[in-house]
């Protein structure tokens, strides 16, 4: 037809859509059941002995959604947990302080936070500046906001979100004034930093489990068990895949193929070579290796359509 | 009732754990500081990812074209300005025509530009050729939604040179697409190669979107084990990270593959002879030949005061207990 | 020589330069757009949410359509599409392109919502002179000269008689240049890498107060760090490799092929999997927010 799945071939296409199912159908099922059990996930648990421990000093919450521009998927994950922090802040009536990469979060933020004070009827406390840009630039952004923490003295950091090199620079400052730290980085390089740093880190997809641990919303707990079946299937087509090579590469050299796939087909080799890793089965599932010179003869567009010649410059 | 009683005296234990920061960043500065002004060259076996990198680069035929993406700013000049550098040199000496675009950073397009004319001077110099910029190499600028761009590169690659200009010698700002290095150029597959000079996560975002073209990766330091999951699943045909990955291909330029020689680098994947550029800059005084020296002094301090940490750590239980 | 300018071909989102095409579409893009403003401030609220929900998955539908959608295989540029099918293949990767200038015109004008932002907050600062007002005095002026020794450079180099100036050197270079190189090269880009050097400095002091081997687990990290580290430093490694040198057996306690291994078969498998969650809780949270079913600020 002309048409292919250039990248994964097919396999991809499948493999996504069944974890989309697996996830939306967990969603599903979780209206109408009772308090599904999540492991208990220690930073978060920290959450309100940070803040009370803020209040008692008297200093500010500062949290930090990491850089990203604009917001994104990350960035809301790091938005919905800092507006529980924001709601436990509210009701001992302890100032907070959230820094924007962008401009984008920086309006987002801005409409969570208000409306978390309106739900507990403190819209009086609800500072507008208490959410500001910083800046978008990463290490202005990291220089302003280490300067706040110095001056500001936060008694509690919340460093969540995507986040690069400006995170140690932020963690060892908040640290430096004896801040207490929950952190957590999407990126995997820099959580090895948070956990040097900080007091309380999550981990990997720990981050994503937050807002489901902290509200119990059935669609967030749904989400998270279907999120653990995907991630049983990858474990479950790993060990097939393991199996299935490891069966077809049993015969050794002694096992030889005639043919081998190239460019979206099989051809036949001039004499019998040894089968490799790239002949297997599961191999050839996950790179299709499309034929790069393909011809398909399609109609052309008419005169008037195509590109016109133009005397450029140059020499 | 206030005591009079002195200040408990600290055990060895406690004072070997408790070195004022002060002190430690002292220590570094001048530790990192001092091979800037005393170079020194020190042996070095490049690993199978930068032998790789080279390889691949060395095997390009004159006259191709690859696709850059210089996504660093001089934040990390350290490792990435080394890495453009070794990148321009090799492609500047196999004549090489090459497309540069950013996603990361507004500042990117005016550093990599300082850049390639910086080496292009340099090798002008050395008895190279002048890179000119629109008849050799082009700068498309900085694109701000990474994601999109990255998919329509993928998907149709000229769209997002509609409208671009850049600077010709001697002449005002030019539509890219006349530029001779576009010239038959249709689809990013036209290029040879998709090397992407990054230090932030615009390697994944264009590794998630663009797969019509064979990919390289240069990162820093810190990156280098993310990026390592998906240069032994093969995704990448080669990885340069960190200052040792530009030391590594500086040794490579120096003393060429498996060539015949006093420090002669073989590698376990390529039999066939690949030759260097020996005694073409950077001829010993690269970056990476200039900063490794500083990386291990500044590792050797981490190692030693890790130690003496620990050490004070095990001091002080043994008194306490 | 003569060049080939290669002008996009025609499809549903362009016009010819000038082309009376060309002002419908700009006209009825303007009306649409003037009227989607003024109809979503007069509409009541209850309308609000629906609006949200159908800008939202439309928005998101575009993409996992081109996504999940076959690509036509080798384009060419004067290709015409043989059936339906391949005539909507088409048409996504024409929009696409469409798609990806839209959004990244939007990034540019959200610079203007941060500087709004900025301008607010440290204008209104400096007036009221409330504390550390000279920090906000500090950032308006540095903001305002990048700004106009930035756009000053700019307009100098359209002009065709400044052409040298793109050239190495500092020829025909006036006070705007050189302003903007202080401003850009001498301060700017110095202030990022010091910014970034204080890194190392914190790394320093917090692997000296954090690495401790208080338990097993911390012990095996330590020590493979120190491998890792040590195989990083090529004197090391030349002098611990020349003596392990010699038997085939030996060579695998070069500390490159330990670190390599250790790499290979340890940390390679573990970040996978951390990416593999990490992913996975991705594509969760992105099919929430497409489908409206995250609500963002949770419930008490």
């Amino acid at each position: 037809m002309g048409l292919q799945y250039h990248d994964n071939g097919w396999i991809g296409i499948v493999i996504t859509l069944a974890m989309v199912a697996m996830i939306l159908l967990n969603i599903f099922r979780a209206h109408g059941t009772g308090d599904l059990y999540i492991r208990r996930i220690a930073g978060l648990n920290s959450i309100d002995e940070a803040v009370g421990r803020a209040t008692e000093m008297g200093r500010p919450v500062m949290m930090v959604p990491g850089i990203s521009a604009p917001v994104n998927a990350k960035t809301m994950q790091a938005i919905n947990i800092f507006a529980y922090v924001t709601r436990v802040c509210a009701r001992f009536a302890n100032p907070i302080l959230v820094c924007c990469n962008d401009a984008t979060v920086l309006t987002v933020c801005q409409e969570v936070i208000r409306d978390v004070y309106q739900q507990e009827g403190l819209q009086d406390l609800y500072d507008v500046d208490s959410v500001r840009f910083i800046s978008d630039r990463q290490f202005a952004f990291a220089g302003g906001v280490a300067g706040l923490i110095l001056r500001e003295k936060a008694a509690a950091t919340f460093l969540m979100g995507e986040w690069y090199a400006e995170s140690l620079i932020l963690a060892e400052t908040a640290n430096s004034v004896g801040a207490i730290q929950v952190a957590s980085s999407t990126e995997v390089t820099q959580t090895p930093f948070f956990i040097a740093a900080c007091d309380y880190v999550l981990i990997g997809d720990e981050f994503y489990a937050a807002s489901a641990f902290l509200t119990r919303q059935p669609v967030l707990v749904g989400s998270l068990i279907g999120q653990d079946w995907c991630k049983l299937a990858i474990i479950g087509i790993v060990i097939v895949g393991v199996i299935s090579n490891s069966i077809q590469l049993m015969g050794g050299s002694h096992h030889t193929v005639t043919q081998r796939w190239n460019e979206g087909k099989f051809e036949g080799l001039p004499k019998p070579s040894p089968f490799n890793a790239g002949d297997t089965t599961f191999s050839r599932w996950l790179n299709p290796d499309p034929a790069k010179d393909t011809k398909i003869e399609r109609p052309k567009l008419p005169p008037d359509e195509m590109p016109q010649k133009s005397a450029g410059g140059g020499q | 009732m206030a005591t009079n009683d002195p200040m408990p005296q600290k055990s060895l234990g406690d004072k070997l754990q408790s070195f004022p920061k002060s002190a430690l960043y002292l220590a570094l500065f001048v530790l990192v500081t001092i091979p800037l002004f005393f170079p020194v060259t020190l042996p070095n076996k490049p690993i199978e990812a930068s032998i790789d990198f080279y390889a691949q680069m060395m095997k390009l035929p004159e006259g191709s074209k690859v696709l850059i993406a210089s996504d660093w700013t001089n934040s990390t000049r350290g490792e990435s300005m080394g890495q453009m550098e070794a990148l321009l040199r090799i492609i500047m000496r196999k004549k090489i025509k090459f497309v540069v675009y950013t996603i990361a950073d507004p500042q990117s397009p005016q550093v990599a530009r300082d850049t390639i004319r910086k080496v292009s001077d340099e090798e002008v110099k050395a008895g190279g050729k002048a890179y000119e910029p629109f008849k050799d190499y082009v700068i498309l600028g900085y694109f701000p939604n990474g994601e999109g761009t990255s998919a329509a590169i993928n998907n149709k690659f000229l769209s997002i040179c509609d409208g671009k200009k850049d600077y010709p010698l001697n002449s005002p700002p030019r539509d890219v697409m006349q530029s001779p290095v576009l010239q038959g150029v249709k689809s990013v597959a036209d290029f040879k190669f998709l090397i992407v000079v990054t230090a932030s996560n615009s390697s994944t975002v264009v590794l998630e979107r663009v797969t019509k073209v064979p990919k390289m990766f240069m990162v820093t330091g810190v990156m280098v084990p993310e990026t390592t999951t998906y240069y032994a699943a093969g995704q990448l045909m080669g990885l340069c990270g960190g200052v040792k990955g530009v030391y590594d291909l500086e040794t490579l330029m120096q003393e060429g593959l498996n060539v015949p020689g006093p420090k002669e680098v073989t590698s376990e994947k390529y039999s066939e002879k690949i030759p260097g550029f020996p005694g073409m800059p950077p001829n010993g005084n690269g970056k990476g030949a200039r900063y490794y020296p500083s990386l291990h002094f500044a590792l050797f301090l981490l190692i030693l005061v890790v130690i003496i940490g620990n050490l004070g750590m095990i001091l002080s239980k043994k008194k306490a207990s | 020589m003569e060049l080939f300018a290669q002008v996009a071909p025609k499809t549903f989102w362009n016009a010819p330069n000038s082309s009376t095409e060309l002002l419908v579409k700009i006209f009825i893009g303007l009306a649409i757009g003037v009227a989607l403003f003024f109809g979503l401030m007069a509409a009541p609220t209850q309308v609000r949410k629906p609006v949200l929900f159908t800008t939202t998955f439309v928005s998101g539908l575009f993409y996992v359509v081109f996504w999940l959608f076959p690509q036509p295989i080798n384009r060419q540029p004067d290709d015409a599409p043989r059936n339906a099918m391949e005539g909507f293949s088409f048409w996504i990767s024409d929009s696409q392109a469409v798609i990806a200038d839209v959004t990244n015109i939007v990034a540019a004008f959200l610079i203007g919502l941060g500087i709004y932002s900025l301008l607010k907050v440290h204008a209104g600062r400096l007036v009221k002179q409330q504390k550390d007002w000279g920090f906000s005095a500090v950032l308006l002026v540095s903001m305002l000269a990048m700004v106009i020794f930035g756009y000053g450079d700019f307009i100098m180099r359209l002009d065709p008689a400044n052409s040298k100036m793109a050239g190495s050197g500092y020829v025909g270079w006036t006070f705007w240049q050189f302003g903007k190189d202080l401003l850009f090269n001498g301060l700017l880009q110095n202030m990022d890498a010091a910014m970034f050097s204080i890194v190392a400095f914190y790394i320093l002091s917090a692997a000296y107060r954090a690495f401790r081997a208080r338990s097993i687990e911390a012990t095996i990290l330590l020590v493979t760090a120190l491998i890792v580290m040590l195989s990083l430093m090529g004197l090391i490694e030349f002098y611990w490799g020349s003596s392990v040198d010699g038997l085939h057996l030996s060579n695998n306690f070069k500390l490159t092929n330990i670190a390599a291994w250790l790499g290979k078969n340890i940390q390679t498998p573990a970040l996978r999997g951390i990416d593999f969650g990490v992913g996975i809780g991705l594509m969760a949270m992105g099919l929430r927010i497409w489908l409206s079913l995250e609500k963002t600020g949770g419930t008490s």
